[in-house]
């Protein structure tokens, strides 16, 4: 099997003749924390969206763990150990936090489409929904519907949803856009306190967090990729001084 | 939770004596609002769990309905045969129909009224088979092994019973994971996916369960009406059965029979001195939209919520 | 093969009456989001007006202005005092405007009675005309197909050559920013929708005269002119023309050749057509 869990493979993005991504090639080894950094419309979140299966790309392929995806739908993918959180939010906010979280559980396990059970009564499934509630620092909120939660609650739930499938690669798309500063430390610390056997894929604007978290960043600008390498390079390459700390 | 299951009991009870103190004119009516309630119910389980907006649950009912009556009058077919081939067929219907799942929105509600014209055309212009306008009328009382159910206040008690275990199949499989994760779906579509969830695959199963209900609706229906005709698969049967659900509240399970109940008790009455009951119906659904849109439960929620004070 | 020719004809004279219909309709939708299920009861009344209009002045020109006229104005008020007020809602939308329809279709029973009433041609589109080849043809007919001819065109010219018709584009495209660029929208709207009631109404009328006005003629011909929108996809008005076109050849050909299953002849190849492009021809999501 592949040393890489994620490998992207010359990937190109094109909407209405606009190269959001533009022959992107990149290769995470397993278990390694990846930050891509990049300017406003620099085709982060586009990347994302190929990677996950929610775009198809215009050219290239997507490879997970030596499998190559890029045909997969983007349920087939979170079977296959996908996980990911939204830029903005998204999270079913008619229903309650458990049953988002059971809905995350259930969502790659043939048990999902079980019809003649309800799924209040299954004891053990309710239990590690607590469990897991209570990582992401949502415990006693179990029953309150998520249209009543803060915007910071809303993005420890996207989290908790993620990480409910028990992903090998997780994609966190700038998981702490719009919170408070100690928020923001809660968050990063809930982040660097995940198993190292997850693979960590994560846009992040806020560069301290970024640095302090990631093994390796990517820097992208205008589609292209402009910068791979170790954080502590980064901010001494000339390239992305120009691009990225240059607008600052 | 006890208030629960006492209102159960105590609503059990009232429906169970309707034969003995109502009316023959109420009994029948009663009869009526349980049969449509059903199909009301049918529809909410898209509009209300799904999210979708089908109009074309006539259609199932009215497949169903026709393939006993035809197969009871034509071929001598007995009762129970005849009902599992109506569900049969109404299910089969549905099946096909749920292709539309691959749409959503606005095309979702404009391509299920085509389907649901196609069967009203077939049902309409098919005379040979169908029996057109006048459709298919003499179809005998329904007959469970040797006995015979004539009298209305059995026929009541039998639908009853088939209602009874309806709704406890559909209390099931609305609170198991297939039902949570229909709401999911109504909820995020895109979340469900990256959830790992086949969205079309659990609309489509969605909607063909949600066919079985309407044509359980239209197999008691025929034995209750004892002819169909095109009117049972027409369009205003279909947005009929909505609005129903939308009067009574959609996503729960008593509303579909407390919006079935206002319309028909209220087609009823003003039938008895309006001649144009329609305008009557075309004000109700105005109404509805621009006043009540949550429905007789969305009130009473809202009005227990004020009770215990907001966020309780 | 000269009843090959005729069926084209006649569905290509129908093809022309849905698109009056048709394309108000996929345009308010591209412009405004409503989906307004009245346009066949429009139809309905309007024709109903026009014949009695020609019943007392005798005069066809006037049945189709008063028709139409009485049409905006009504659409005017159920766009300004129902449709508006519930927003962008399309399960709210269809409920009340399928309300609307409910009630104006009653209105025209209890005036006009239940019975199949047809529009008294004027003198000039009575009789046949003979086309080369030897067929004799209704007037009529070719009178219609020439004007759905006419008002497409016209619809073209003003969607794509005027400064109006940019901003209509536009606001199909993108409603924000044609909002961003300072245009009055909600007088474009009332504009737009004027035209739509108005394109009913004269369909009501010409209708009444090559079909007939009877109680349920609202929903057949409200179908009808959905299937085209479905086919040709919602906000295209190039969709409506091809689809019109499409749905009034199936439709006169599936009459001739399979009259019991002439429905299915129409939808069975819409549905195909569907599990493929779930938007229609020159659709786009919604």
């Amino acid at each position: 099997m592949s040393n890489f869990a994620i490998e992207v493979d010359n990937v190109s993005k094109t909407f209405a003749g606009l190269r959001a991504v533009d022959s992107v090639s990149l290769s995470i080894p397993r278990g390694e924390r990846r930050v891509l950094l990049g300017p406003n419309g620099a085709g982060k979140t586009t990347l994302f969206h190929c990677i996950s299966g929610t775009h198809q790309p215009t050219a290239g392929r997507i490879v997970m763990f030596g499998r190559d995806i890029s045909r997969v739908s983007e349920n087939g993918r979170t079977t296959l150990g996908m996980g990911r959180t939204f830029q903005i939010s998204n999270v079913c906010t008619d229903l309650t936090v458990m049953e988002n979280l059971l809905l995350g559980m259930l969502g790659t396990k043939s048990q999902k489409w079980s019809m003649f059970r309800p799924v209040a009564s299954d004891s053990q499934l309710v239990g590690k929904a607590v469990a897991s509630l209570k990582e992401v620092g949502l415990q006693g909120r179990e029953n309150e519907e998520v249209k009543y939660l803060s915007y910071g609650e809303r993005r420890q739930l996207e989290l908790a949803l993620a990480l409910s499938s028990n992903p090998r690669v997780l994609l966190l798309d700038e998981p702490c856009a719009g919170l408070s500063p100690s928020e923001r430390q809660h968050f990063s610390k809930l982040v660097s306190g995940l198993s190292r056997e997850i693979t960590l894929l994560m846009i992040e604007h806020d560069i301290d967090v970024a640095l302090a978290l990631a093994d390796k960043v990517t820097v992208l600008h205008r589609g292209k990729m402009i910068f791979d390498g170790p954080p502590e390079e980064v901010q001494k390459n000339t390239d992305v001084k120009e691009v990225y700390f240059g607008r600052l | 939770m006890n208030y629960r299951v006492v209102g159960i009991v105590v609503l059990a009870a009232l429906l169970a004596a309707v034969p003995s103190v109502a009316s023959e004119y109420w009994l029948v009516l009663f009869t009526q609002i349980l049969i449509f309630g059903l199909l009301a119910l049918s529809a909410d389980l898209l509009l209300g769990h799904a999210g979708l907006f089908s109009l074309c649950h006539a259609a199932f009912f009215a497949v169903s309905a026709y393939t006993v009556a035809i197969l009871q009058t034509r071929y001598g077919v007995s009762t129970i045969p005849a009902s599992l081939a109506g569900l049969c067929m109404g299910t089969l219907l549905a099946a096909v129909f749920a292709s539309a799942v691959r749409t959503r929105g606005v095309y979702f509600i404009l391509i299920t009224l085509a389907f649901g014209y196609i069967v009203w055309g077939v049902a309409y212009r098919w005379a040979s088979f169908t029996g057109g306008d006048n459709g298919v009328t003499n179809v005998p009382a329904p007959a469970l092994g040797g006995l015979q159910v004539v009298s209305k206040a059995h026929y009541y008690y039998f639908v009853l019973a088939v209602l009874a275990i309806c709704l406890a199949s559909y209390r099931i499989l609305t609170t198991s994971p297939f039902g949570l994760a229909l709401r999911g779906i109504k909820s995020s579509e895109s979340r469900m996916r990256s959830l790992g969830y086949r969205v079309g695959a659990h609309l489509y199963v969605a909607f063909v369960i949600s066919g079985f209900y309407a044509s359980l609706a239209g197999v008691l229906y025929i034995y209750y009406n004892r002819f169909v005709n095109p009117v049972a698969a027409s369009f205003p049967i279909s947005v009929e059965a909505i609005l129903m659900a939308i009067i009574g509240g959609t996503g729960t399970m008593l509303g579909p029979f407390i919006g079935s109940g206002i319309i028909l008790i209220l087609r009823n009455w003003v039938s008895g001195f309006f001649h144009y009951y329609t305008a009557v119906l075309g004000l109700i659904f105005i109404a509805t939209v621009l006043w009540a849109p949550n429905g007789v439960m969305g009130l009473i929620r809202s009005w227990r919520s004020g009770n215990r004070g907001e966020g309780a | 093969m000269t009843a090959i020719i005729l069926q084209a004809i006649n569905g290509l004279s129908l093809a022309a009456l849905l698109f009056l219909l048709a394309s108000g309709f996929t345009v308010t939708f591209g412009l405004m989001r409503v989906v307004n299920m009245a346009y066949g009861a429009y139809y309905l009344l309007g024709g109903y007006i026009g014949l009695s209009v020609m019943r007392t002045t005798g005069s066809f020109e006037l049945a189709m202005l008063v028709g139409s006229v009485a049409i905006v104005i009504l659409g005017f008020f159920v766009d300004r005092f129902l449709i508006r007020p519930i927003g962008s809602n399309h399960l709210a939308q269809v409920l009340l405007t399928v309300g609307v329809a409910f009630f104006i279709g009653e209105v025209c029973l209890a005036i006009w009675g239940g019975d199949s009433l047809k529009i008294q041609l004027p003198s000039y589109l009575r009789g046949s005309v003979e086309l080369p080849g030897g067929i004799y043809y209704p007037k009529l007919r070719i009178a219609l197909i020439a004007f759905g001819i006419l008002t497409a065109t016209s619809l073209w010219l003003l969607y794509h050559k005027t400064q109006i018709g940019a901003v209509v584009r536009a606001g199909v495209d993108d409603r924000e920013m044609v909002n961003a660029i300072g245009i009055n929208v909600d007088r474009l709207f009332v504009l737009v929708s004027a035209v739509a009631s108005f394109l009913a109404g004269i369909a009501g009328v010409v209708g009444g005269a090559f079909l007939t006005l009877n109680p349920g003629a609202e929903w057949d011909i409200l179908v009808l002119a959905l299937v085209v929108v479905i086919v040709g996809g919602l906000g295209s008005l190039e969709g409506a023309v091809l689809g019109s076109i499409v749905v009034g050849l199936l439709d006169a050909y599936g009459r001739w050749l399979a009259p019991d299953f002439s429905y299915f002849v129409l939808f069975g190849p819409m549905a195909i057509l569907l599990l493929f492009r779930p938007t229609g021809i020159f659709g786009k999501e919604h």
